[in-house]
């Protein structure tokens, strides 16, 4: 028997005979193309796992950009009933609040491109890339818990901001439930040194220009215009969410067998939501997220002291802010009725349409922007949420392109240098803090962002906005 | 050398042998130090001892790997040399040897976020010990 049946042509579903013990069906937005690369790897085993999770509202579902994870493929969506369901610490990922900021600037391609090369030597000297670098402010540790509970708030009234940046993030960049005191001591270490760093892997910051423009209307309410310069940022929680990850996996394996849940993976670890534990993670995690959030503010900081000091214009503003790996209390509608459930984003993001009160006043008539960044070099897209994703998808869509390749086969197809030759030759250029990271990250190893995208708009669960080409890369 | 490193679709595992399970959990610690940074720079200076314990022997394969990966990312300790002392599926007390990470000298490799149990495997018969453990990067 086929292990999953199409619907249309941008879903499949996995029914529940799939395997054993599956509560829910699985269902997963992919074309024809990006399923053979989806069935490559143990995808649909883990969306089909992440099913026989108690208390699902719904079905397990997997965006077009899905992959092989750790317990939830990345690209992975789930929502738990908050009286019966559950919270994993997995189901949310080492990089809590991994996510992606746009930056707009007033300027355009001819008047950046001649200075594009100091642009990038300043911006690479001023951001913290790569491995084993710290960042450039060290907090104390009555710094890092007010970081930890009140998030871009912190930086703002520290001078790494200004007011209305809160308004165009995600939470308005502070995750209200947080609790700095259910952070571990050694989460805390690794964090305190890392404020404002990028990270490596696949994090990057790119300076881009607006290439198409595929809905004139919002992209003007979004402030993104033909041809204007703009800045996108992806970076995480770094070594503090990693930790808060790994000390709650631990936490939630002692507490399943305290609730008698049994499990199909040990990384899909988990815990009822009304549970102490599942309240103590929530917390911890809703403190890495605003770690992130404030990540992502002090990078905007020195991005914006550096197009001042190169370009004589620092004045970017912030387009918006979106988590991609998180778990949140939202109010959806589920066969008929609207109740609150906690969605599991794992790699997938929040794609909320006009008229949520959880958008900013500024694009509430329009939507929510989504930011989908492709691979290193390729092109990114800006989404905007739809109300069918609310229909379909607990309010989410994709989050990127993918990994299609692992690191080592990537490396093995090309060089750092023919790489940066490459892009050059397509007028991109990259700095990049290691020659393996750079290597590892070429694009060939991820999917065609674009083919994702086509997915979640031909699908309905977000439309597209603007497409975003990159002319200068700073990669970890 | 008695580790190797699995390719991951996303990531990368160690998988490491010894000729008892104590040997192998020795062999995939400086694995672990090898996907981080490039060990021939780093010297051994500082002892260290260390405690792990755990309800069964996977979760101590973790924890284990989770200490040192913290005592970099956390203290800035490169792990080179171990010495497992005291050794059962649910404590462990190991002696390190290394030294403090300085920017410049140490050449890093990669950023390990954190140790996962995604297809653990641990064996161990009469003819020797493995493990396997995948690392999310």
């Amino acid at each position: 028997m086929a292990k999953y049946q199409k619907i249309d042509d941008y879903r499949y579903l996995i029914p529940k005979s799939y395997r054993t013990g599956m509560l829910t069906e699985g269902l997963i937005y992919a074309n024809e193309d990006l399923m053979r690369q989806i069935e490559k790897d143990l995808t649909f085993d883990q969306v089909a796992n992440v099913a026989t999770l108690p208390g699902l509202v719904g079905r397990s579902l997997a965006m077009p950009d899905a992959h092989q994870g750790y317990g939830f493929a990345i690209g992975g969506v789930a929502a738990a009933d908050l009286e019966t369901g559950v919270v994993s610490a997995g189901g949310v990922g080492f990089d809590i609040n991994c996510g992606v900021r746009l930056l707009a600037s007033p300027l355009l391609v001819e008047e950046v491109r001649p200075k594009l090369d100091a642009l990038l030597n300043q911006l690479f000297r001023d951001i913290p890339c790569g491995t084993g670098r710290s960042g450039l402010v060290e907090l104390n540790s009555a710094e890092l818990d007010r970081v930890l509970n009140d998030g871009v708030r912190w930086s703002v009234e520290s001078g790494y901001g200004t007011p209305s940046d809160l308004e165009h993030i995600e939470e308005n960049g502070c995750l209200k439930n947080a609790d700095a005191s259910l952070v571990s001591r050694r989460a805390k270490e690794r964090g305190k040194k890392q404020l404002g760093t990028l990270g490596s892997g696949n994090h990057f910051l790119e300076v881009q220009r607006v290439a198409e423009i595929f809905d004139e209307e919002v992209a003007k309410a979004f402030g993104l215009f033909m041809d204007k310069i703009v800045v996108l940022i992806h970076t995480g929680s770094r070594g503090l969410g990693h930790q808060v990850c790994t000390d709650y996996l631990e936490v939630m394996q002692e507490g399943m067998r305290r609730y008698g849940i049994s499990i199909v993976d040990r990384q899909l670890a988990c815990v009822p939501i009304r549970s102490r534990e599942g309240q103590d993670y929530l917390k911890a995690m809703a403190a890495a997220a605003n770690y992130a959030f404030t990540n992502r503010q002090l990078i905007t900081h020195w991005t914006r002291k550096a197009f001042e000091r190169v370009l004589g214009r620092g004045e970017l503003q912030l387009v918006y802010d979106v988590a991609h790996n998180i778990a949140k209390v939202e109010e959806h509608k589920v066969s008929g009725t609207t109740r609150k459930v906690l969605v599991h984003r794992k790699g997938a993001t929040r794609a909320f349409p006009r008229m949520r009160p959880e958008i900013p006043k500024d694009y509430f008539e329009v939507g929510q922007p989504v930011l989908i960044p492709g691979s290193m070099g390729t092109c990114s897209y800006v989404l905007v949420g739809t109300e069918k994703a609310m229909e379909e998808t607990f309010g989410s869509t994709c989050h990127g392109a993918g990994r299609a390749k692992s690191r080592h086969a990537a490396k093995k197809e090309i060089s750092a240098e023919q790489l940066v030759k490459d892009l050059k030759n397509r007028g991109i250029l990259v700095k990049g803090a290691s020659k393996s990271g750079l290597t590892e990250e070429n694009p060939n190893a991820y999917k065609d962002v674009s083919q994702v995208v086509d997915v979640v708009h031909n699908a309905g669960i977000s439309k597209k906005v603007a497409k975003l080409i990159p002319l200068g890369v700073i990669k970890g | 050398m008695a580790y190797s490193i699995l390719e991951h679709p996303a990531d990368l595992g160690i998988e490491a042998r010894g000729n008892t399970l104590r040997e192998a959990f020795e062999e995939a610690a400086v694995g672990l130090t090898s996907v981080i940074v490039d060990l021939d720079n780093v010297g051994v200076m500082i002892d260290r001892i260390l405690t792990v314990e755990a309800r069964d022997v996977e979760s101590l394969l973790v924890r284990w790997l989770s200490e040192l990966l913290y005592l970099y990312d956390g203290e800035g300790f490169l792990c080179k040399e171990v010495h497992i002392q005291q050794f059962s599926p649910a404590r462990m007390e190991a002696k390190v040897r290394g030294e403090w990470y300085a920017e410049g000298k140490h050449h890093t490799k990669l950023d390990v976020k954190a140790i996962t149990y995604h297809q653990l495997e641990i064996k161990e018969d009469p003819s020797g010990g493995s493990v396997r453990v995948y690392l999310d990067i």
